[in-house]
């Protein structure tokens, strides 16, 4: 059964919460929107947060992260363990698009290789989503199979209804947790008719669509289209905004620091954006920028759908929002070629 | 005995061959005693130090930078202290007002037959560094001592 | 203005003198212009001259092949000279078509004046020094100063001196350095340390997108000392030590190319406050050298010259 909370309620609650989770909740404070630690009474982003610009996977896959240390000895290199603290977070107002495109990095991080540094972080946190009521002009969710208040993927659902929320327990990790929390007032049958009304206005609200059907056959037929890539490509700057901050990209690179015979490993967010992403010894095959384009267009909308069948966009918008040269993904899907070229 | 009474800074010494590092030399087969903070490296001409190596050097935890070369018109290849001059000034302006103290970039014209004027330089660089202290400028913070202040961030907010 | 672009674009391309035209076309979000790289006379119908046109087009002229129409604001001729300079285009291989420029609307600033997010303003005009915004179908007016962009309010060059076409009655420069001076006038009014501590706070949210870099017309470099890896000068990795390390050497290497455009301002999608290094540099630069990047393109670049006789009071 749904639950309710007054707006005015909603610090109570993460409150309570804080006493089990490290909260996150959307925050400006470090001069840009990202879910960060909740300061424990400020809930003014329910007024300005539509989405932030940070993705939310920064609080499972870090800009930056250490994996481990490393010092000699006299018996070699010993490797020290990172410091997993284990601890348990709550991502409070993760939207929709973004909990999807976590379902969606999961299929990579537990896939052959499980990733121990993401799942763990992954396996101890609770996700609460929070449904869009203002969608923004380069949203495009409900093209991508979600909507501004899709609950698939979180744990638990909230759905603005004027001055309360309506809480859905949505997983069983959810639904325990709620039980716990105590205090919620029960929703009403008009409180969920308010709920209905509030996903259908906000479903109406983006205006932004596309189109993917048959996208994949599209992209593998167009893949030599040198012509298209280099037109497609042309004003693209090769720098990492689109992918970096892409809720779905999860690409890094592994580096070491070493000072005074202590090194650290650490793993950073990398870019297939970047001509260094690829650069071997002898060559590099993605030298050209068309082809770096090209790779990541294809890997989002062809060769994650080969792998995991799905796309691996969630039509966030942030690659059209925050591009420099307003490099478009939407109109790049809409303009691959119909045609065979030189089928074989 | 304190951390900071056993301190002494480490300057590194960018040197021109020609010029000041004969004079380094010079220093020392007279006999002419500066202070062994400085460690010097061996570059072809002061032209050839890039902006990177002194930026290089105060994250690696170096104190403070000297970059000396010969007296202007005097350059080995004519024209490479100028250039340095141009570059240096422009970096330790820019340093300046990012908020690394003067004392850390230093440059000088030591020509070779100054062995003199190369123990006054390196005395009295060491003397600045001794006064603004151990460099911590790269320093990793620990948590919750991060720095916020002068922070315009959330007033300038302007995405999302 | 737009209509003359047009015509002027679509000739050049016919009578063959360029190959390429290198404009702005609408873009797909509201107020936004995107850069329109184009070899079909088809195209020149969409090109347009707005409030908007924020990108620097001279960025795409080194990596085009072959002659090129450009439509340049004063920042973007600016580029083009410090480019030719540079020797990385030559002159003959350009039309420049010249747009004098009022100045270009920053959207974050009307978002802040009216607290609504870009996509929720129905309109935005301009009229001479006017900017009226129309939001929950009212219309509320704004004093130009108040939204152009802080690189806009310091522009010394609104109308190209080096040019082939002329598209408007040129404008006179009229810089305010007070506004657009603020941030950095209130940095240098902090003690060194907290003004260190305060680059360290800004650019510990930088994640390493180099847009920055990228849309600058003066990062031209086919390698980037920030990617080498022997020797390995920096980590590649966001930590503040390397992105102020980046940041700095950045703007050492642009120094006497940079022509305040305030593209890397604009595109940090994490707000740094670019451009209170780039100007500070620029202002160094003019200050020491009395050199102004862009304005000559018959000058040697700045770090390619000397006088005998220059700053050097800081040398013992």
């Amino acid at each position: 059964m749904a639950k309710k909370a007054s707006k005015k309620d909603v610090a109570q609650l993460l409150k309570k919460w804080s006493q089990q989770f490290a909260v996150l909740a959307p925050s400006r404070e470090s001069g840009v929107a990202a879910m960060a630690e909740w300061d424990g009474k400020d809930t003014s982003f329910l007024e300005w947060y539509r989405n932030t610009v940070v993705p939310p996977k920064a609080s499972f896959l870090p800009p930056m992260e250490e994996m481990f240390r490393f010092h000699k000895d006299e018996e070699g290199y010993q490797i020290e363990p990172p410091s997993r603290n284990g601890q348990k977070q709550l991502v409070f107002g993760i939207r929709p698009c973004d909990a999807r495109a976590m379902a969606i990095l999961d299929m990579t991080f537990e896939d052959a290789y499980q990733d121990p540094y993401y799942l763990e972080k992954r396996k101890n946190a609770v996700l609460v989503g929070l449904g869009c009521t203002n969608p923004c002009q380069s949203c495009f969710c409900t093209s991508m199979g979600t909507s501004p208040t899709d609950p698939t993927d979180v744990d638990i659902m909230l759905i603005d209804i004027g001055d309360h929320f309506l809480i859905e327990e949505v997983t069983a990790k959810g639904k325990e947790l709620l039980a716990k929390t105590g205090g919620l007032k029960e929703a009403t049958k008009n409180d969920e008719a308010e709920a209905k009304k509030s996903r259908e206005t906000a479903y109406n609200k983006v205006s932004r669509k596309l189109d993917t059907e048959g996208i994949k056959d599209k992209l593998l037929d167009s893949f030599d289209d040198e012509e298209f890539w280099s037109q497609t490509a042309a004003k693209c700057i090769s720098c990492g905004i689109c992918t970096l901050l892409c809720p779905t990209c999860y690409c890094f690179d592994i580096n070491d620091e070493v000072v005074k015979g202590e090194g650290t490993r650490f793993r950073s967010w990398d870019s297939c954006g970047f001509p260094l992403y690829t650069k071997m010894p002898m060559e590099n095959p993605r030298s050209e920028k068309w082809r770096r384009v090209r790779q990541k267009v294809c890997h989002k909308y062809e060769f994650y759908p080969m792998a995991f069948d799905v796309i691996a966009c969630t039509g966030c918008g942030r690659c059209i929002r925050l591009c420099p040269v307003n490099w478009d993904i939407t109109q790049v899907i809409e303009s691959v070629p119909e045609k065979v070229k030189g089928a074989k | 005995m304190t951390q900071e009474s056993k301190w002494e800074p480490k300057l590194l010494g960018f040197l021109c061959r020609w010029c000041s590092y004969a004079g380094a030399d010079l220093a020392g087969t007279s006999r002419k005693k500066y202070p062994a903070n400085i460690r010097i490296i061996k570059v072809p001409c002061s032209g050839r130090v890039d902006s990177l190596f002194i930026l290089k050097a105060l994250r690696l935890g170096f104190d403070g930078v000297l970059v000396s070369g010969c007296h202007p018109g005097d350059c080995h290849y004519q024209t490479g202290n100028y250039r340095a001059r141009r570059r240096i000034a422009i970096t330790k302006r820019f340093l300046e007002y990012l908020g690394v103290e003067p004392q850390r970039l230093q440059a000088s014209w030591v020509s070779a037959s100054e062995g003199g004027k190369f123990t006054e330089v390196v005395t009295d660089v060491t003397r600045g560094l001794k006064e603004v202290g151990p460099n911590q400028l790269f320093e990793r913070r620990k948590d919750g001592a991060k720095a916020k202040a002068g922070s315009k961030g959330t007033a300038r907010a302007k995405k999302g | 203005m737009e209509q003359k672009l047009r015509q002027e674009a679509k000739a050049l391309l016919e009578q063959k003198r360029v190959d390429w035209i290198i404009g702005f076309t609408p873009g797909s979000l509201k107020f936004t212009t995107t850069p329109l790289i184009t070899r079909d006379k088809a195209d020149t119908e969409r090109l347009v001259i707005n409030p908007f046109i924020t990108n620097n087009l001279a960025n795409f002229l080194t990596e085009i092949k072959g002659r090129v129409g450009i439509v340049a604001k004063g920042c973007e001729s600016r580029s083009i000279v410090s480019l030719i300079q540079d020797n990385k285009v030559a002159r003959e291989d350009l039309v420049i078509l010249a747009v004098p420029c009022p100045g270009i609307i920053d959207l974050a600033k009307i978002e802040r004046l009216v607290g609504k997010d870009r996509d929720e303003l129905d309109d935005v005009s301009r009229d001479g020094d006017k900017v009226s915004v129309k939001v929950d179908g009212k219309k509320k007016d704004f004093a130009a100063a108040d939204v152009l962009f802080d690189h806009c309010l310091a522009c010394e060059l609104p109308t190209p001196q080096e040019y082939d076409i002329i598209l408007g009655e040129p404008r006179p420069p009229a810089p305010d350095l007070k506004v657009s001076g603020q941030n950095i006038a209130e940095l240098k009014a902090l003690t060194p340390a907290e003004r260190w501590a305060s680059w360290e706070n800004e650019l510990s949210r930088c994640i390493r997108c180099y847009a920055c870099r990228n849309v600058c017309p003066a990062c031209f470099c086919q390698r980037c000392f920030v990617e080498e890896t022997e020797p390995q000068w920096t980590l590649p990795m966001p930590q503040w030590q390397d992105n102020l390390i980046f940041q700095i050497i950045r703007n050492i290497h642009v120094a006497g190319r940079c022509t305040d455009c305030g593209e890397c301002e604009r595109v940090c999608p994490v707000n740094i406050p670019l451009r209170s290094l780039t100007r500070e540099m620029y202002d160094t630069v003019d200050e020491l050298f009395k050199f102004k990047s862009g304005m000559d393109k018959d000058a040697l670049p700045l770090m390619a010259h000397y006088e005998q006789e220059e700053a050097e009071d800081f040398f013992k």
